[in-house]
């Protein structure tokens, strides 16, 4: 399916009645281009009811949209080639309803992530949620986003209870609902998480919420290697301690979890782990009583801990958090993995990276959610004799191959010239052939992001 | 509702011909609405129940078939070979009494189910007449009871048997299993001892008398001997009233009611009696029967009589538990798994006093799983229904030597012969006793 | 009308005493836990995926339906055959495939009963945490099927939080992998997707499970109350106060006689409800939150709180909530059970309006709730030979179904939608979002070979003919026993 007899002109004039001239953008295009190419014109909605109408027009007139939240993730997938609609929803940014009593959420699309957790926060409230700063709750739900708290409250797929979404061709759809158990209808919050936009566009979502911890700690384990922090880990998964975070570190990841200011990003190397007096880092994170604190710390005493004051706490697990974001930033050649393996995998996929990178001149630093088998890789190029494009393909292959074949290692980010070069999301566990009919049955002429995804 | 509509048009429309009309049960001993009424067909009974584990069919499962003793009463189904097939294959262990929320007397339904298939339906002949034989003229009768056992006591110490099983003779003819599952009948018959009482040991506890069935007394009179030595060791006069009978659980279960009423009957005139505390029995199958006389004589007149003597009755360890253990001479320090007989757990739910007992004499208990499920033998089903029963005995057999047991105990004489025969299929080389055996050991 | 073919077609496949074909053992595949009926035509008992498929293939090319069917303990008809059919038996294939510790899942066939898993995993510390009352009897590709929960979902989540992998053979005989051990796989997210679809997407024939540590210390606490409204208020101060228990449950005065009189589980007679609060985890949290959920208790208006002293009294405690269904059945012949969620805050209008509804329409509705994620059960009892009150009881149950869609609840939390609740559907979604819902079935099950006429109302289903009445539940009963 192509571009072929869309009447692309109209586009402009066409938009401006229907959502009226000052939703429709064709200035600042900038801040919308997408691997470097921009939209023939941004819609910015002010109502989820303009979203369906939209679409329709779009779907008949063979128009593709790409719908752009806080643009955090616009860079996953193959280069769209083109892009006719950028459908942001920046508008959309409302909280619908907040009953504190009901520990649920109901929030617009274009919410900002952190905007709505700081007014949970207000009620002592989690919304478990994690993304990169500035990410919408679409945003944040299309890429299956999340963060080191998935150990303790779960991803996405667990607490998002209901969604609405607009398909390809204007039909409104919802899945779930307001209340935080439900089983009437087909699940299509499961479906619309980790889509990418290829299925529909978000306009809302509902989302149950957890209490706020009173106070948490966090436990820093150093080991000499991988196979001592797993031995621990292994311990952990049979242990009736409950960590809300348990990330494993590798030396060089730990790099990047201090406040040094960046140098000049494409000189900046990581240093070769080698020469580090660095050692692999389990840090786990509790949230409870005192009493409840004290016993996981005499529990894990055997690993001699160390324990984190309040305010490293804070600091330590927001760089975690942004870990991602500072490698991209020191190293703009930088390719990322988000990995999902069987847990027992864990080492294997961790070793896997450390051959395939050094092999291809990068260095691999790694975070990895170690209680729930999801690991975020930087492969991240030498300064001397930087890899080519090809590399990095070659890199991603020779990785890729060394894992199960219930894994998943999907690039979500590399330089724009290697992405021709290879398959970005790597192959899936799960049936393509069912993917794809639900790709047609949901965007029938494939306009939205068209040749991003996995299924094209 | 409607869809119960949908069913029948649905029915009709692929050309069954299962109409509703009038009921197929007429007569006596009916399953009645209020009876089957109580099943809200939830199916929590479903993985309760041995031969639904087996077989994996809702007609044999205990929803299933009060399903079909419903169907039969709304003349959608006939009393026939499928129906029949289907009550015929349940061993009234009643575990699904235990698992069923509802409360439902299940036991009662299929026992007047059996009832009606006994007044409505054509055996074949040779089966006809060997059940009329041995339900009628045999367990209730001392005196041929004597004389058959005598004759198998015959076969099986004249060498016959030995020659039948080592020519092959008994595989050829399909008989094995069932020779194997015979119980050894005894050289003195304990029926010598009816209208004997034997005094109490030191300072009388209480008195009872001893209920000591029909097979029990011409192939188990060594466990009767031992139950009176263990009650009476334990302060405890025992009378073996001369009057008594077979307390009728076969015929009941089979569905010849009437002759159980009739035994019913004699039993209460031979023990009820204000000089006993109770009425003990060392057999949960007959127990579970003696206890509910009440449902059994309820059209008769002498329902409060017996509903009087249900209360009396005791299992033998359910007495002795309730009076508590004498401090026993030696202690058995052994390693031992418990069975629990279906008609003690499900029928009278007596679950702890046999474990008690046995911890009291010294013995570590390790359960086994699914201790509480049916071992296949439930009275005659391990010869009627043979294949089906090997099938749950050896899923039991994979249970026990999933322990670290030496010893299998159980608390029916049924369910030990059946237990045995399991060990020498299963090629295991465990003892199995009756708790009143260990009890005895230690006194 | 089939010809004799088919049987024989299928016997070649399964074996010959896998199949059933005749009327009087076909009869005792048309019901299931629920009220409704339909006779199918066949009922196959595969023994592997393989036959699965070559059911699948026969049943497509002979334009059969196919019904999948677990332990038949449903409570909204999915597995029923309403318009005959084959009836796929999933009860023996029963095996635990695979218990991976060191992954954390176990894979199993889908006709493992729940309870069955949980138990071949204690020995090793951990169980499988979905935990619906009927977890004695349910199958595990049964729960798959409905997105099964139970009084713990509170905490530990229903079926679909507990799945990451599933070999489905799709209606046309495909047999597709979905997940796998890992969290998550890339692309779109299908074991979730395909988990509560009820069996109208495919047949799962191996399922690959989460499996959780059993807790160190369990806390059961019985909290007493005179006044209904005061046990529901507690629920809401719970939540305010920032604690998360295990499962809290509420059973009301009148359902809790009718089962104490059945468990003897310690429920006092005269109290106007009963919470059931499980807390569980590391014993320092589970101490500490004891005694402030006895305090919050206390101030909402408790006028005794117990704790379970020891193991026995805590499964006493709960085989009363977890039969609590079945014991209403020696109240009452027959009673109708419905499923309705509400946001917790407004639990206690919601008893209010049920009370009315049961005033109104002269029955007795007794309430038994997952308080804690506002699912409630009401249970209407009446007496099916009575026509009368047959119907009524029918309307008061959509009248109540119908007060939760307009405080923003749902109609099912956990037994789903199958032919039950399918006309309610409409209630709770717009034509359109039924028309993608549809779709997405089309994806999987493009002639709704598998389990049709179920979970979308029949208007949607363009390719499927309904016979008038069969949707709506309010035409005559015939047999009384026939109904709870």
């Amino acid at each position: 399916m192509s571009s072929g007899i869309s009447i692309r002109h109209d586009i402009v004039p066409q938009l401006e009645q229907l959502l009226g001239p000052e939703a429709v953008f064709v200035s600042d295009l900038q801040r919308y281009s997408i691997d470097g190419v921009l939209p023939t014109a941004v819609a910015r909605p002010g109502s989820a009811e303009q979203i369906p109408a939209l679409l329709k027009i779009a779907n008949e007139q063979n128009w593709t949209v790409v719908s752009f939240g806080g643009g955090t993730r616009q860079q996953v997938g193959q280069t769209i080639e083109r892009i006719d609609i950028v459908l942001s929803t920046e508008r959309l940014d409302k909280i619908e309803n907040y009953d504190p009593g009901d520990l649920t959420i109901a929030v617009q699309s274009g919410a900002r992530v952190d905007s709505v957790s700081t007014a949970c926060a207000q009620h002592r409230q989690l919304l478990a949620l994690e993304a990169p700063a500035g990410a919408t709750i679409g945003g944040a739900l299309a890429a299956n986003e999340s963060g080191p708290l998935r150990a303790g409250f779960g991803a996405p797929r667990d607490f998002c209870i209901g969604v609405n979404f607009v398909t390809g061709d204007g039909v409104k759809g919802r899945g779930g609902g307001r209340v935080v158990k439900n089983v009437a209808g087909y699940d299509l919050m499961k479906l619309m998480i980790g889509s990418f936009g290829t299925l529909g566009v978000i306009v809302s979502a509902n989302f149950k919420l957890f209490p706020l911890a009173q106070q948490t700690a966090t436990f820093i384990t150093e080991f000499d290697s991988v196979a001592q922090a797993i031995q621990v880990r292994d311990w952990l998964l049979r242990s009736p301690l409950a960590p809300i975070s348990a990330e494993l570190i590798n030396p060089t990841a730990s790099e990047y979890l201090t406040n040094r200011a960046p140098r000049d990003p494409d000189s900046w190397a990581p240093e070769a782990p080698s020469q580090q007096k660095k050692r692999w880092m389990l840090a786990l994170r509790f949230a409870g009583s005192d009493r409840l604190l004290a016993r996981c710390r005499k529990e894990l005493a055997f690993a001699s801990p160390r324990d984190l004051t309040e305010a490293e706490q804070m600091a330590f697990w927001r760089a975690v958090a942004g870990f991602e974001a500072t490698a991209i930033e020191r190293h703009r050649n930088g390719m990322i993995f988000h990995v999902s393996a069987p847990l027992a995998e864990s080492q294997n996929v961790i070793e896997a990276a450390q051959g395939a990178a050094t092999d291809y001149n990068f260095v691999a630093s790694t975070i990895a959610r170690v209680t729930v088998g999801t690991l975020v890789i930087a492969f991240l190029p030498l300064a001397v004799d930087p890899p080519g494009a090809t590399q990095f393909a070659s890199a991603a292959s020779h990785f890729r191959s060394r894992l199960s074949r219930g894994a998943s290692a999907v690039v979500m980010r590399c330089p724009l010239e290697a992405k021709p070069q290879f398959d970005l999301w790597g192959s899936t566990p799960s049936d393509i052939a069912l993917m794809r009919k639900i790709k047609r049955a949901f965007d029938p002429n494939n306009i939205l992001n068209r040749g991003r995804f996995l299924v094209e | 509702m409607s869809h119960q509509d949908s069913a029948i048009q649905t029915a009709e429309e692929h050309g069954h011909s299962l109409q509703m009309g009038e009921s197929n049960f007429a007569g006596p001993d009916r399953p009645t609405w209020e009876l089957y009424a109580t099943c809200v067909h939830c199916g929590l009974c479903l993985n309760h129940c041995p031969t639904y584990r087996v077989l994996g069919m809702e007609m044999d499962s205990p929803r299933g078939r009060i399903y079909q003793v419903l169907q039969v009463d709304a003349g959608r189904l006939p009393i026939a070979e499928s129906f029949v097939t289907h009550i015929d294959r349940c061993l009234d262990c009643r575990a699904c009494e235990s698992a069923c929320p509802s409360g439902v007397q299940y036991g009662h339904i299929v026992e007047r189910a059996r009832a009606q298939i006994e007044q409505h339906y054509q055996r074949p002949w040779l089966a006809r007449q060997i059940r009329s034989f041995f339900y009628r003229h045999v367990l209730g009768d001392r005196k041929r009871l004597s004389q058959i056992a005598t004759l198998l006591r015959f076969y099986q110490r004249s060498g016959l048997q030995s020659l039948a099983q080592h020519c092959g003779a008994l595989k050829l003819i399909g008989m094995a299993e069932l020779d194997r599952l015979q119980p050894r009948v005894d050289d003195r018959f304990f029926f010598e001892q009816f209208g004997q009482v034997f005094p109490a040991s030191g300072e009388r506890r209480a008195r009872v008398a001893f209920h000591a069935g029909c097979i029990a007394s011409v192939a188990f009179s060594a466990l009767n001997e031992a139950t009176v030595r263990v009650l009476t060791k334990n302060g405890i006069e025992v009378c073996v009233p001369a009057g008594q009978n077979c307390c009728g659980a076969l015929q009941a279960h089979a569905g010849f009611r009437d002759e159980a009423r009739a035994l019913a009957r004699q039993n209460i005139a031979a023990m009820l009696d204000d000089r006993f505390d109770a009425v003990v029995t060392n057999a949960a199958g007959c127990g579970s029967t003696l206890k509910e006389y009440g449902d059994l004589l309820r059209e008769d007149g002498q329902c409060s009589d017996a509903e009087r003597f249900a209360e009396k009755v005791k299992d033998v360890t359910e007495f002795l538990s309730s009076i508590g253990l004498r401090p026993p001479e030696r202690q058995m320090k052994l390693k031992a798994t418990y069975q629990d007989p279906c008609h003690l757990a499900h029928g009278q739910r007596i679950r702890n006093p046999p474990r008690e007992l046995l911890r009291a004499v010294g013995i570590e208990l390790e359960e086994m799983p699914h201790s509480d499920q049916c071992c296949g033998s439930a009275g005659s089903y391990n010869v009627t229904q043979n294949e089906l029963s090997m099938k749950i005995l050896d899923a039991k057999m994979n249970d026990v030597s999933s322990t670290s047991a030496e010893l299998v105990v159980t608390a029916n004489v049924g369910c030990m012969l059946q237990l045995r025969a399991g060990m020498d299929r299963a090629g295991l080389n465990l003892p199995v006793k009756h708790v009143i055996e260990v009890l005895d050991e230690c006194y | 009308m089939f010809s004799f073919g088919i049987a024989s077609k299928l016997k070649k496949i399964v074996g010959r005493d896998s199949v059933l074909d005749r009327a009087e053992d076909l009869m005792l595949y048309e019901y299931d836990g629920s009220l409704a009926r339909g006779m199918p035509n066949f009922v196959v008992f595969p023994q592997n995926t393989e036959q699965v498929s070559a059911i699948m293939k026969l049943a497509c090319s002979e334009q059969l339906s196919v019904i999948p069917r677990g332990a038949g303990t449903g409570l909204s008809g999915g597995a029923i055959a309403r318009r005959g059919g084959i009836v796929l038996s999933l009860a023996r294939m029963n095996r635990i495939l695979e218990i991976d510790v060191a992954n954390l899942r176990a894979t199993v066939q889908p006709g493992v009963v729940n309870l069955d898993l949980s138990a071949a995993l204690a020995p090793q510390g951990f169980y499988f945490a979905p935990d619906p009352s009927s977890q004695k009897a349910c199958t595990i590709g049964g729960n798959v099927a409905e997105n099964s929960g139970g009084p713990h979902t509170l905490v530990s989540g229903v079926t679909v939080n507990h799945v990451t992998g599933i070999e489905v053979v799709l209606p046309d005989g495909r047999i597709a992998q979905l997940g796998s051990k890992s969290a998550n796989a890339a692309g779109y997210d299908l074991p979730g997707v395909f988990v509560g679809s009820e069996g109208t997407f495919g047949i799962a024939t191996a399922i690959t499970v989460k499996i959780c540590r059993l807790p160190e210390s369990v806390a059961t606490l019985l909290s007493i109350y005179d006044d209904v409204q005061d046990a529901a208020n507690t629920v809401v101060a719970l939540t305010t106060e920032g604690i998360t228990p295990a499962a809290i449950e509420m059973l009301d005065g009148w359902t809790l006689r009718a089962v104490e009189a059945y468990v003897h589980a310690g429920y006092p007679l005269d109290s106007a409800a009963v919470l059931l609060i499980e807390l569980e985890g590391l014993r320092e949290a589970v101490d500490e939150q004891a005694e402030i959920v006895s305090a919050v208790c206390r101030r909402a208006g408790a006028r005794e709180v117990r704790r379970a002293k020891d193991e026995n009294e805590r499964q006493l405690l709960w085989k009363g909530r977890k039969t609590a269904f079945g014991a209403i059945g020696r109240v009452s012949p027959s009673y109708y059970v419905q499923d309705g969620v509400i946001p917790r805050t407004r639990v206690p209008e919601t008893l209010r309006k049920i009370e009315e509804v049961g005033k109104k329409h002269s029955l007795t509705i007794g309430n038994i709730f997952h308080a804690g994620d506002g699912n409630l059960h009401p249970l209407i009892l009446f007496d099916a030979r009575d026509e009368q009150q047959t119907r009524r009881t029918l309307e008061a149950g959509r009248e109540i179904l119908e007060f939760c869609i307009s405080v923003g609840g749902s109609i099912t939390g956990e037994h789903g939608v199958g032919m039950e609740k399918q006309d309610l559907m409409s209630s709770l979604f717009s034509d359109s979002e039924l028309e993608v819902m549809a779709r997405l079935r089309k994806c999987f099950n493009p002639d709704s070979v598998l389990n049709p006429q179920k979970l979308l109302p029949s208007i949607r289903t363009c390719r499927e003919t309904v016979m008038p009445g069969h949707a709506s539940l309010d035409a005559p009963v015939a047999s009384g026993a026939e109904l709870r």
